[in-house]
Parts: C-alpha cells; sequence; structure tokens
C-alpha cells in the first residue's frame, strides 16, 4: 500500500500524545503523590474506606445493564425483522433524545418521580394510593420513588438504553439470512435457530453493547445526585466529590480514576477477544 | 426469510418507545405551561418562549454550546478523516497500537477523560506561566501572556479529542471497504498524492465522513461531564446551565429552547432521512426529479456554480465564527462567581448598561466547592462571595488580593459592626455583601408540634422526611449544635461524636436526601417536612408555599457573612472594582435585600427596607420576617460564626464527609 499517505497520520499522533496520553500519565502521577509531591501508595491504601462505593456503584451499574440487555436485545430483534422504512424511523427515533440534553431528561423525571410529582398525583386521582392503603393496613401518602436506588437504576436504564440498542441492532442487521435460512432447511425450530445461529452471531454487538452501558453507568456523577438525592454516592460522584466538590483531594480522586481505567482496560481486553463487533457496533 | 414479528413484540416495543419519550413529552407539554411548574398544568401559554430569547444566560450558553459543537465537528471532521488515512496506510502493528490509542477517550469514563484534561491543562498553565515570564524577561520584542486559564480554547480542545475516534471510527470500515488497487491504479496513471485523494478517495468515503461528522456533533451537543472539567468559568455550555438550573429549579425557559432544538433536529433528521430514501428508490426506477438538477451540476458552469457556493458557504462560516468570537472578546467582562438566587438579575443588567463591562456571573454550590473549584483551577474568577470562614482560609493561603479601596468609595455606606470582622480584621480584602442566619425550615402540615430544636433532624420522628445540608461544614455544624459543642471545635473526639450522629441518622434513613438549592424545589412541593438552611431563603421559599415556617434552634445556631472578594492577579482587577462598588451602593443593596431576604450589611439600606418594602408593595413590612431577614440581638446571641478551621481539622472534616458520603 502506499506509504506516502501515511504521513497524514502525524498530525494526530502528535494530537493524541498531547491531549490523551499526556493527561493520563498525568492521572497516573497524580494518584501516587501524596499532598506534598513525594511518592506514595496512601492514596491506594485509603481505597479500603470506599469499598463500599465500589460495590454500590458495580451493583447498580451492573442492574441496570442487565435490564437494558433484556430490553434492547428484544428491541433491536425486532426492529431488524420490520421493513427498512420502519428502521430507518426507528433509527432516527432512538437517536433523537440525544438531542435533548440528558440532564434535562433526567429531570423531567424527577418530576415524575417527586413524592409529589406526577405519577404519585396520578396514583392518588385513581385511588391507588387508597387501595394500597386499604388492603396492607399502611397509611402512605406516597409511594417514595425519588431518592432510591431504583430511580438511580432507572435514570441510567433510560439515558443509556440506546447505546444497547444501537450495537446490537447493527450487528443483527446485517446478520447473513441464509445462514438462518441454511439451518432452518436442515431441521431447526425458532428456537434453535435463536438459539445456535442468531445469538452467537450477534455476541459483538452484545458485548459492545454491554460496556457501553456499564461504563458511563458506573461512572455517572448526575444522575445519581439528582435521582438518588446524594445519599446513593457512586464512583463518579466520589471522583467529582474530590475535584470540584466538597470535599478537594486530587491525588485520591486521580486514583479513583485509575481503577476506573483498569475496569474499563479489562472490558476492552474482553472486547476485542471478539474481534471486530465493536467497531461496527459503536457506529451508526 | 424475514417472518412478520407478533403483536406481542410490536407492543412490547412500541412500549419501550413509550418510555424513552415520555419524559421528552412531558418536558414539551409544560414548555406551553402558563405557570412555572412541571407537574400542575394552569393553562396554554407562549410566555416561556417569549420569556427564552430575554434569557441572557440561557441564550449565551445555547450560543456557545453550538459555536463549540459546530466548530469541533468540523475540526475533528478534517482531522480524523486524514487521521483515518493515514492510519489505513500504515503497517498492521502500528496501526493497530494507534487504533489503540485512538479507542481511549471513547471507551474510558467522560469523568475521567474530564479529570485527566483538566489535570492537564491546569499543569500546562503553570509551566506556560513560568515559560512565559523568563521569556519576557530575556527579551522584549514579544510579549507572552503570563496567565493562561481554562475557557473556550480548552473546551474547544477537548471537543475535538474526543470527537475524532468517532470519525476515524466511521471513516475506517469505509476505507477496508475500498479496492486497494485504486489508489495505486491512479498514481500509475500519474495522479500526485494529492490528487488521488480529491478524485479516488474521497468520493469512496464520504457516506462514512457524513456519518461521522454526525455522531461527532451529537456527541458534542449532548456531552456535558467533559465539558465540565475543561471549560473553566467564563464560557458555559448549555448542559453547564442546566446543571445549574437542576439543583434549584429549572425554569420552562429551558423547556423551550429544548423544544424548539428537538423540533428542528427532528425536521432535519426527516429530510435527510426521506432524501436518503428517494436516492434508494432511485437506485431501482428511472430518472427521479433531483437528477435534472445533478446533470445541471455535472456542466462546467454548474460545477463552477457550485464550488463557488461551497466556497461562499465555507466563507459565510468563517466570517461568523471571527465575528461572534470576536464580538465576545471586544467588550470588557468580569468574571463573577457567587451562591446560586444571590441577586437581583436586573442588577447585573443595570450594571452592563451603566458601565459596558459584560459580567459573566457563575455560581458555585457552597464555599468547599468554591474552593475546590479554586483549588483545581477549573473556577477562573475576578470577584467571589465566600463566607467568613473562607475568607480567613483563603487569606490565610495568600489566594486573594488586596482591593483598592479608593476605587470603592461605597465602602463607607458598609455598618461598621460589620467591618473589620474577624476573618478581616484589617480591612484589606473584603467588601461585606449580605448576612444571615441558619434555621430549621419546616412544612407546618407535615409537623407534630412547631419545630424549636435541632433534635429534629437526628430522631425518627420524621424519617425518610428531612433535608440535610451537603456541604461539610453546615452539616456539621447542626450535629455540633446539637451536641452543645462549639461550631468551631478542633477537637477530635468532639467531631467524631458529631459524625458519628450524622452517620447514625443516615443509616436510619432519617435523611431523604443531601441537598443544597435542591432544597428549595423539594421544599416548595410538599416532598419533604423538614430542612435546614439558610434564613433568606426561607422566605423565598414561603413565596410558593405559605405552609413553610422558620426556627433558629434554641441551642443556637450559625450567623454567616458572605462578602466580594478579589482573586489574586485577577485579570479584570479594575472592572472588579467596579463591579463591587456598584455593589456597595445602597440602591444596590435595597435591591438584593428585596430579591434575597438576607441582610444588608448597608447600614442605610438596612433601615430604609421597609419604607422600601412598603413602597414597593404597598403593604406594611411584617416585623417578624424583617427579624428574619435581619436576625435581632437576642438571636445573634445564641449564634456563633464560623472561624477558619487549622488545616489538621479541615483535613479530618473532607475525611468525615467522604466518609458520610458513602
Amino acid at each position: 500500500m502506499n506509504h506516502k499517505l501515511s504521513r497524514f497520520a502525524v498530525p494526530y499522533v502528535v494530537w493524541m500524545a498531547l491531549f490523551v496520553v499526556a493527561p493520563i500519565v498525568l492521572v497516573v502521577i497524580y494518584a501516587f503523590s501524596s499532598d506534598a509531591g513525594g511518592f506514595t501508595l496512601d492514596n491506594f491504601a485509603r481505597m479500603g474506606t470506599y469499598a463500599v462505593v465500589f460495590g454500590r456503584s458495580f451493583k447498580l451499574a451492573l442492574i441496570a445493564t442487565l435490564i437494558c440487555l433484556l430490553i434492547g436485545y428484544p428491541v433491536s430483534y425486532v426492529m431488524s425483522k420490520e421493513g427498512p422504512r420502519f428502521q430507518r424511523a426507528a433509527m432516527v427515533l432512538i437517536m433523537l433524545p440525544m438531542w435533548i440534553n440528558f440532564l434535562l431528561r433526567t429531570y423531567s423525571w424527577m418530576s415524575i418521580l417527586e413524592n409529589n410529582g406526577l405519577l404519585n398525583r396520578l396514583f392518588q386521582k385513581i385511588g391507588l394510593i387508597h387501595l394500597y392503603n386499604s388492603l396492607f393496613g399502611t397509611e402512605l401518602s406516597y409511594f417514595p420513588m425519588m431518592n432510591t436506588q431504583g430511580a438511580v437504576i432507572l435514570g441510567m436504564v433510560y439515558n443509556y438504553l440506546p447505546f444497547m440498542i444501537l450495537p446490537i441492532y447493527s450487528v443483527i442487521v446485517k446478520l447473513d439470512g441464509s445462514l438462518i435460512e441454511a439451518a432452518r432447511d436442515l431441521g431447526a425450530d425458532a428456537l434453535s435457530v435463536f438459539r445456535k445461529v442468531i445469538l452467537p452471531l450477534s455476541l459483538p454487538g452484545v458485548l459492545s453493547g454491554i460496556t457501553m452501558v456499564f461504563v458511563p453507568s458506573v461512572s455517572t456523577f448526575a444522575i445519581s445526585k439528582m435521582l438518588g438525592g446524594g445519599t446513593e454516592m457512586i464512583l463518579g460522584d466520589l471522583i467529582e466529590q474530590q475535584f470540584l466538590g466538597g470535599a478537594y483531594n486530587p491525588q485520591l480522586g486521580a486514583a479513583i480514576s485509575l481503577v476506573m481505567m483498569l475496569i474499563v482496560v479489562v472490558c476492552m481486553v474482553v472486547m476485542n477477544r471478539f474481534g471486530e463487533g465493536e467497531e461496527q457496533a459503536v457506529m451508526l | 426469510m424475514k417472518r412478520r414479528n407478533s403483536i406481542v413484540s410490536r407492543v412490547f416495543t412500541a412500549l419501550v418507545f413509550l418510555f424513552l419519550y415520555a419524559p421528552i413529552f412531558l418536558l414539551i407539554v409544560f414548555s406551553f405551561n402558563r405557570g412555572n411548574s412541571n407537574v400542575v398544568w394552569s393553562g396554554f401559554s407562549l410566555d416561556w418562549y417569549r420569556e427564552l430569547f430575554r434569557n441572557r444566560l440561557i441564550m449565551r450558553s445555547v450560543y456557545t454550546t453550538l459555536l463549540v459543537s459546530l466548530l469541533a465537528t468540523a475540526i475533528a471532521t478534517v482531522a480524523g478523516t486524514f487521521a483515518a488515512i493515514g492510519f489505513y496506510s500504515l503497517r498492521r502493528r502500528s496501526r493497530n497500537l494507534l487504533n489503540t490509542v485512538n479507542n481511549i477517550p471513547m471507551m474510558n469514563a467522560d469523568i475521567v477523560t474530564g479529570v485527566a484534561m483538566c489535570l492537564f491543562f491546569v499543569a500546562f498553565f503553570t509551566f506556560w506561566s513560568d515559560f512565559a515570564i523568563w521569556f519576557n524577561g530575556v527579551q522584549g520584542l514579544i510579549v507572552l501572556p503570563e496567565r493562561l486559564t481554562l475557557g473556550f480554547g480548552t473546551l474547544l480542545i477537548a471537543h475535538v479529542t474526543f470527537n475524532i475516534p468517532y470519525v476515524i471510527l466511521s471513516v475506517g470500515p469505509k476505507l477496508r471497504q475500498m479496492d486497494k488497487n485504486l489508489v495505486d491504479a491512479a498514481m500509475d496513471l500519474g495522479c500526485t498524492w494529492m490528487q488521488a485523494f480529491w478524485k479516488v478517495i474521497l468520493p469512496e468515503i464520504k457516506p462514512g465522513i457524513t456519518s461521522g461528522a454526525l455522531t461527532a456533533f451529537t456527541m458534542s451537543v449532548d456531552d456535558f461531564i467533559i465539558s465540565y472539567f475543561t471549560a473553566g468559568s467564563s464560557s458555559s455550555t448549555l448542559a453547564m446551565t442546566i446543571y445549574g438550573m437542576t439543583k434549584k429549579r429549572v425554569t420552562p425557559e429551558i423547556n423551550a429552547i429544548s423544544t424548539l432544538l428537538f423540533i428542528t433536529v427532528l425536521a432535519l433528521l426527516v429530510v435527510v432521512n426521506l432524501r436518503e430514501a428517494r436516492a434508494e428508490r432511485r437506485g431501482e426506477e428511472h430518472r427521479p426529479v433531483s437528477s435534472r438538477f445533478s446533470q445541471f451540476f455535472d456542466t462546467p458552469r454548474g460545477r463552477r456554480l457550485r464550488r463557488g457556493a461551497a466556497g461562499a458557504l465555507a466563507a459565510c462560516f468563517l466570517a461568523a465564527v471571527v465575528l461572534l468570537t470576536g464580538a465576545t472578546n471586544a467588550q470588557p467582562v468580569v468574571n463573577v462567581c457567587s451562591w446560586g438566587e444571590y441577586i437581583d438579575e436586573d442588577l447585573i443588567t443595570q450594571f452592563e448598561e451603566e458601565t459596558g463591562i459584560i459580567v459573566n456571573y457563575q455560581t458555585a454550590e457552597s464555599n468547599e466547592t468554591l474552593y475546590s473549584l479554586l483549588k483545581s483551577g477549573a473556577g477562573d474568577y475576578d470577584v467571589i462571595v465566600p463566607s467568613d470562614y473562607m475568607i480567613s482560609q483563603l487569606i490565610e493561603e495568600d489566594m486573594l488580593s488586596e482591593l483598592d479601596f479608593s476605587q470603592i468609595p461605597n465602602y463607607a455606606l458598609i455598618s461598621d459592626r460589620f467591618k473589620g470582622l474577624t476573618y478581616d480584621p484589617e480591612e484589606r480584602y473584603s467588601v461585606p455583601y449580605a448576612w444571615g442566619t441558619v434555621g430549621i425550615i419546616y412544612n407546618e402540615t407535615m409537623v407534630n408540634e412547631p419545630v424549636t430544636s435541632w433534635s429534629v433532624l437526628f430522631d425518627d420522628q420524621y424519617a425518610g422526611n428531612v433535608l440535610m445540608f451537603r456541604n461539610s461544614r453546615d452539616a456539621m455544624a447542626t450535629a455540633l449544635g446539637y451536641l452543645g459543642y462549639s461550631l468551631n471545635t478542633t477537637d477530635e473526639a468532639e467531631l467524631r461524636e458529631a459524625f458519628q450522629l450524622l452517620k447514625d441518622a443516615k443509616n436510619r434513613g432519617v435523611y431523604q436526601s443531601f441537598v443544597m438549592d435542591e432544597i428549595f424545589q423539594k421544599l416548595e412541593g410538599g416532598n419533604a417536612a423538614i430542612g435546614v438552611y439558610y434564613a433568606g431563603d426561607y422566605l423565598t421559599m414561603r413565596e410558593n408555599n405559605e405552609d413553610l415556617c422558620f426556627a433558629v434552634p434554641e441551642e443556637g445556631s450559625n450567623w454567616f457573612m458572605d462578602a466580594m472578594c478579589v482573586l489574586k492577579d485577577a485579570p479584570h482587577y479594575d472592572e472588579a472594582m467596579a463591579w463591587i462598588n456598584f455593589i456597595a451602593s445602597t440602591e444596590a443593596n435595597l435591591a438584593n435585600m428585596d430579591y434575597l431576604w438576607y441582610g444588608s450589611p448597608n447600614q442605610e439600606a438596612l433601615e430604609q427596607y421597609p419604607a422600601y418594602y412598603q413602597e414597593l408593595y404597598e403593604e406594611e413590612l411584617d416585623q417578624a420576617d424583617y427579624d428574619i431577614i435581619a436576625a435581632p440581638p437576642e438571636v445573634l446571641d445564641r449564634c456563633e460564626a464560623y472561624l477558619v478551621l487549622p488545616f489538621e481539622t479541615r483535613q479530618l472534616y473532607n475525611e468525615l464527609w467522604t466518609e458520610l458520603g458513602i
């Protein structure tokens, strides 16, 4: 191939070195230095205190990812079986919400879920709360939905569901139809066609979907702050707090960021094992 | 081979779409609401659309968002396309390595990218200023700016950096699909590599470039986290403005701008897709109408026209960018950072009209957050309005610059009571802004008896209905006050006891949430029974909910003074003095006192306020309300001002605070 063209890569390589690699190196340096500037492992030693936060983040993000998968896979599958016009429209409809900033969509959920919000008002009006109270002998005037882990998970699922649907859909829609026909001709029923042909072939899309939902879920801070009310702190909140929040400690923040990066690297290694899927998946 | 979907699966898909669109639909509906609630419908109106175009803060941030997204997309698309071609012609090993690095910003958590870039920029600025000072010292020919700050430039760099990978990712596959021999053939036939690029490669990868650009633009518009860490204080994107608002209440103008954006994009996408659909059909059918136009464009005259049009468009784009950036840079500015709803915004307009100085007004959440912003270099302000103890700390760390009182004649109007307080005994660094007390705000319909003690914040009586401070100093103070300790204690045992009290209450589920300005929306909407906040804000809340009451606990509480200070090396020092002098005037203090309901430090304003109120509202000011605005001596006597804590205690606070969060 023509090697003269490779010089086109030079400016971007320089750019990456400056704005991608150097900042990460800086994070590593910060993570291993103390307040005064010397080398220390203290920041990691203190990490044990935050085990609860790590546990909670993983739990919430995993649940959110699982729900996204359970919703996203069938939707992608259903979409891929519809006509081209429907598919195009559906793609537009999935991309479109991203144009309303996610903070605003999350805020909208706040007004739906509040104790005095839309849903509770609706329940009140149709007598659901009254019914619940008389059934279970409680005296609720509303269902508490805000400021719970459930609300945070809902926020994650809502915001990141498109990131699950898009990659899975783009893999399924490109499946070679003749494979499915062949399987059917060879006597496979619908279930085994799905299990033995479609599912394994769509795995790259699924994996990339999982990463694309899991990573932002585990590291968000706005969603947990808005829907969790600050009582359900997760990793993103912890990092933000050390930099721009109420407890200034960039060294600790950098150490947590470093751990965060390791998580991402693990995800990437897993994905690379399954080949090229990610590329077609991320892009649409 | 394709089989139809069953009704069940179609209904399921429809439900998922309903789930995706319900909140958006809600936003759109309530943008036409007459009232300012997102929950209660009070009639149709277009008021918020009218308000939107008058709201400078929102319009400015919309403009910043569009500008940075467009620029970043343009740069990233060009750079990314070239980079993709470069990558493609590299040998496999180096290509894989570069691809991995290229994937980092896309795969990495946004917050890590943001934090890393913020650290990098700040480190670079420090290095730069050392270099510039040295460089300016050794020669006099070129003068380098000694102080660089986060701002539009860093925001743009960050956006370009996270956009390029998306372009490469979408162009790369198209290159691989291309016949490898095409370029070689072209060059064998005498093309230069530039010609080979324009005539062979570009047409092949065009769809990839378009979709890459579209993705990049979408990502830019939707981004919040990375902008939050790299934009600094002088430019804020729409997302950042919204985030600032979600802390308090989102004004319906935001609903309106979202509706407009949404409809624009919807229309755009529909047009693009219809065209694509038509193009697809063109493959099958014969001669659609539009081909007449494309035929015309293939004639020499048409080609010239087309080139001319493209050139004109590009020139317009460039001119617009230059004009817009120029327009924002030409006028003198002052960057102010204060607290949420802490100024009568008409004052900003008035100041801008009188002096021609543009005010970049930003808010921080608490003193601790402000400190982090300053320390991390993300906040680049001229004037800040910290509270007493934080002023001492900033003075101690040599972060404030002395004020030039000859430019602030209105300082003479400040009451002697509020001059030379412990935080600034020599009156060199600060001009008082407002003062008040901390107390308990409760909804009388949701509690059993009037609240008089801190105890309600720690017992189970109102579990799940209590809002606690989200800042360490104030939260700890409630516990210290309840335990009867000094709010300024440095005794570790006492502090740990107070912390344990908070921690236990939190674990028992007493607190509904930890809030700062979110408290307005929660108490006003009747979503919580009890909260603890600042006296003036209580009166603001009561305007929206009559059931709210206020009490300064009998155990005593905190009284605070917020004062205007100027940061060391502030780039707009003289503008800052003008601003401070303007705010210290009696008129501004009266306006602020009426808007904030906080006590004014200005003697005349304090005395004149009841009369001012009567004239404005044609009713007498309730003495009880005046006592909440400006607490009388008997209340102040049981209150304690915060003092700056020694370094070890501050670290303990940080540690305990982080631990409380988890």
